[in-house]
């Protein structure tokens, strides 16, 4: 004998791939160095999971990437990126340049052309000559070299002070590395002010050819 | 998109040492075509009380021939200059007496109290909830790229020339990450003496 079982009406039950974890990048090139730096809130809505994480992940010792967005994604990518540098490593014994990386990052985004990472990335090194270098990315890996740039939850807030200060500039008036780095801090400072989802610490790598320098600000944590 | 960025526009007001000082772009578009580039969106309400109005061009100026309406009938009653705090009250009455068909203004406020010289500014939202503010007041389809500058760039005290400058700088800045916003600009710095309206030149694209 078959039994009915009553489950009620239909319901719909909707796949959410993506969560939004804010935070934000900024970065800037020099003549001889790169600067990248994040927030370390991660959040989620009202919620904030942790006020110590960091956004830059380091790809070699001349190169650093940026990532915000949906921090599952951001897991994901960097993983594969990782083990696609390790193999590059063992097929030609070097390590991989950032140009190349680079590339390799907006081909590996764009192979997910219709389920995108959802990750803004931004990647920061030193190139072939010892020139500071830097790459812009949206999600589905449009790629762009850029001098400076800010992205994430407050790249909109921060972008356009990066411009009134650094968007004229000339190779005669070179932006020096103390600058670079009291810029980054003064917009972070003032992202944290409006944006919810960008505070707790800064943390900031200087990219230069004798090695990564690592350091701490410290922004509002309400 | 938004019916508040139609028409597309940024405003700025920011409080200096004994003067203010508001900003407004020129342009007026319909979305993303620009039709003219002299809609400045600052009115002067007194001789030292000034209004922006960023949102819907239409309601600009209804709401700005509604506002003088009765700031008008209030002066003849009370026979005196209305107080920017009355006028904050007024606006923001007006505005809430269409609480469920709102005009489409965030009015912001930015004048030195006709009596005592005092800075005031504030702005508000379209059903007009009252933000006083004791350093700038943004607005317009930029709002987010001028909370980042000012709060970059703003510091207490400043003089009329350095005001007027970082005041510039902000607009011009912001206008230029968003597509619906610049196109020339005007800056009124206000001060108890006299007040200084200069055009700024900016990128036409």
């Amino acid at each position: 004998m078959d039994t009915i079982i009553d489950r009620g009406a239909p319901k719909a039950r909707n796949f959410e791939p993506y969560a939004s974890n804010g935070g934000s990048i900024v970065a800037i090139s020099g003549k001889d160095f790169a600067i990248v730096a994040s927030d370390t809130r991660l959040s989620e809505g009202y919620m904030i999971y942790t006020r110590k994480q960091s956004k830059l992940f380091q790809l070699s010792d001349k190169s650093v990437l940026g990532c915000t967005g949906c921090w599952c994604d951001t897991l994901s990518l960097t993983n594969i990126i990782q083990s696609q540098l390790k193999s590059y490593l063992y097929d030609h014994n070097t390590v991989m340049q950032p140009n190349s990386i680079a590339q390799l990052l907006s081909t590996l985004l764009y192979s997910r052309r219709f389920f995108p990472y959802y990750v803004y990335n931004v990647l920061a090194g030193l190139d072939n000559n010892g020139e500071g270098c830097l790459y812009s990315y949206d999600p589905v890996g449009h790629c762009e070299k850029v001098n400076y740039t800010a992205g994430g939850s407050s790249g909109v807030l921060m972008q356009p002070f990066l411009d009134s200060w650094l968007g004229n500039r000339t190779t005669d008036n070179p932006v020096t590395e103390e600058e670079a780095l009291s810029l980054v801090k003064d917009a972070f400072t003032a992202a944290g002010e409006r944006d919810i989802y960008t505070g707790d610490e800064v943390v900031y790598n200087i990219i230069k050819k004798d090695g990564i320098q690592t350091g701490v600000v410290q922004l509002r944590k309400d | 998109m938004s019916i508040m960025d139609y028409n597309g526009g940024a405003l700025i007001g920011m409080k200096g040492k004994d003067c203010v000082a508001i900003a407004t772009d020129k342009r007026f578009g319909i979305q993303a075509q620009t039709v003219s580039l002299d809609f400045t969106k600052v009115f002067q309400i007194n001789p030292h009380t000034y209004m922006g109005f960023p949102g819907l061009a239409t309601d600009i100026f209804t709401v700005y021939e509604k506002i003088m309406f009765r700031k008008r009938l209030y002066e003849l009653k009370e026979n005196r200059k209305i107080s920017p705090k009355a006028l904050a009250s007024l606006v923001s009455n007006l505005l809430y007496e269409n609480r469920f068909s709102p005009f489409f203004v965030e009015p912001m406020i930015v004048a030195l109290d006709e009596v005592t010289l005092e800075p005031y500014m504030c702005d508000m939202d379209l059903i007009g909830c009252v933000n006083k503010s004791d350093n700038f007041v943004v607005g317009g389809t930029s709002s987010s790229q001028l909370y980042g500058l000012c709060e970059a760039l703003w510091e207490p005290d400043m003089e009329e020339d350095q005001l007027f400058e970082t005041i510039s700088q902000a607009l011009v800045s912001a206008c230029n990450r968003d597509a619906i916003s610049g196109w020339g600009a005007k800056v009124y710095i206000i001060k108890k003496d006299k007040v200084i309206v200069r055009d700024i030149k900016t990128r036409m694209d």
